[in-house]
């Protein structure tokens, strides 16, 4: 069924994501504040990389940029080796915090709007969002208006919409913290399967250090305002990984690290 | 309650509220000069309908109406909306347009007359007044309810400014845009209405308010029943298309 989804790509020579030396500063009441300074990273393709940091970091600010919808004042951010200064939904996939979805369309209008939008056919359009559908696991889902949806059903959508066209790489604000702890576990599960069948790049920005090492086989920690990169931590769990994992002694200790370096910025 | 018993006990009350207006002056528990009865009443209203000098002052308050209507809803709107997105003229009109709201439109009435005389220009530029300040109201309430994380949205995917509108603004304003319809036609149909009965020779509102002083109650009443059935058949047509794209609005 979705076979055709996991587009095998040529190993590119180049990282997926690469942002060098960027720096924004907003201004604020009392002159420029320094929002993000010097961050530099790089994301290989398919790899799934999550940014951890206290409130305020700038974060999601820094998913903001890489998806092209804010702009730094300084350094640049390259995504599938051109740089990137505005939306462009070939190459990256926005997942959004909870309720982000139009709520006057329906969960496969939904998925649908990004293909609506550049005008593709109609029976494309359907046919690619069912294919969507099924991978998020929603079948027999795709009249449901998102009020109708569960919290966790509802982000199931937004993953969708956020892979419909394909894009090699999906950046993803959030997507779970408006859930239970329970979905929030069970989406993170469904969130590495998806991510296994269809090898895109992720960066993943959260709250959770649990989530974090989970899912990661990056975790990039930021410090408080204005946000740095303070540590790069490689999980060497192996994949699939599984609920059983979180009370090996490597998640814990991988866990507490990260939780060490957040709490000297809180 | 099943939807059926809530039908069946509002239709029971109309009638009994229908029965008593037949019964209660035909026995004389309430003088029927001050209240004639129902069936007097809508034999008066089809006599009514079949006179010329009826038919000519419904075209001229339907004329009113419409017209003012056409003016004061796009004006209204569009001004909402400069409000609603600049900041610059928000600050500046917001506070002085809610001073205005609140002021009871129809003491300016007499100055409509003096300034424009008590034609057609006069009924429908009072109407038109009269409207305009709860569609601005609304309009920048529509705007204000479109989400700035659905626009991200779709910027995200590449959308532009006028797939924005198209896509984003419209849906999400559009329950509140029939609303504002809706209650604009209340405010508009009072408007004619009052000016029509304050000063005027013609229009249905001129009919009604001489069979008031000429105590020809049959007439009167029988034109507050054609009145009310024409803005309850247009308020409710636009609640059922509101009903209709607002299901998601739970």
């Amino acid at each position: 069924m979705t076979a055709n989804l996991s587009v095998v790509r040529d190993a590119p020579a180049r990282a997926a994501i690469e942002v060098a030396d960027l720096s924004h500063t907003y201004a604020g009441r009392e002159g420029p504040v320094p929002a993000l300074t010097d961050i530099s990273m790089t994301v290989g393709a398919g790899r799934f990389v999550v940014i951890v940091g206290p409130s305020g970091c700038g974060k999601t600010s820094l998913l903001m940029m890489m998806a092209g919808l804010r702009h730094q004042t300084a350094g640049t951010i390259h995504i599938q080796g051109a740089p990137i200064d505005a939306p462009d939904p070939h190459r990256v996939g926005v997942v959004f915090q909870e309720a982000s979805l139009f709520p006057w369309l329906s969960a496969l209008d939904n998925i649908e709007f990004p293909l609506a939008l550049r005008h593709a056919p109609r029976e494309e359009r359907r046919a690619r969002a069912n294919d969507m559908l099924n991978l998020v696991g929603l079948q027999g889902f795709g009249a449901r208006y998102p009020h109708e949806l569960s919290g966790g059903m509802k982000q199931r959508v937004s993953i969708a919409r956020g892979l419909v066209q394909d894009p090699p790489v999906l950046l993803m604000d959030e997507p779970f913290a408006a859930l239970d702890e329970q979905t929030r576990m069970t989406m993170g599960h469904e969130l590495l399967r998806i991510w296994s069948q269809t090898a895109k790049t992720v960066v993943f920005v959260t709250h959770s250090l649990t989530e974090a090492v989970y899912l990661a086989d990056e975790v990039l920690v930021m410090s408080a305002r204005p946000g740095r990169i303070i540590d790069r931590i490689a999980v060497p769990l192996p994949r699939p990984r599984t609920y059983e994992m979180m009370a090996t002694d490597v998640f814990g200790r991988l866990r507490e690290r990260i939780w060490q370096q957040i709490r000297k910025e809180g | 309650m099943t939807r059926l018993q809530l039908i069946a006990i509002r239709l029971a009350l109309l009638a009994l509220v229908l029965g008593a207006w037949e019964v209660l002056p035909r026995n004389g528990l309430i003088d029927p000069l001050l209240l004639p009865p129902l069936g007097d009443v809508l034999k008066t209203l089809v006599e009514l309908l079949g006179r010329p000098q009826v038919h000519e002052a419904i075209a001229v308050t339907a004329a009113e109406v419409i017209v003012a209507f056409i003016i004061a809803v796009p004006l209204g709107a569009a001004i909402g909306v400069a409000i609603a997105e600049s900041d610059y003229l928000g600050q500046i009109f917001k506070p002085l347009l809610f001073y205005v709201f609140s002021v009871p439109k129809s003491i300016f009435l007499p100055m409509f007359i003096l300034i424009m005389g008590i034609g057609f220009q006069q009924k429908v530029a009072y109407a038109a007044f009269s409207t305009l300040f709860v569609v601005i109201m609304s309009a920048t309430a529509a705007v204000e309810s479109v989400k700035a994380d659905h626009v991200l949205v779709a910027r995200s995917y590449g959308a532009t400014r006028m797939q924005i509108l198209t896509r984003v603004y419209v849906p999400s304003m559009m329950p509140i845009l029939l609303e504002t319809l809706r209650i604009s036609m209340i405010f508009n149909f009072t408007g004619v209405m009052i000016a029509e009965m304050y000063a005027s020779r013609t229009g249905i509102g001129h009919l009604i308010s001489n069979w008031g002083e000429n105590f020809q109650l049959p007439q009167l009443f029988a034109g507050v029943i054609l009145l009310a059935a024409v803005a309850i058949t247009f308020n409710e047509t636009v609640r059922t298309l509101e009903h209709r794209v607002s299901a998601w609005r739970t």
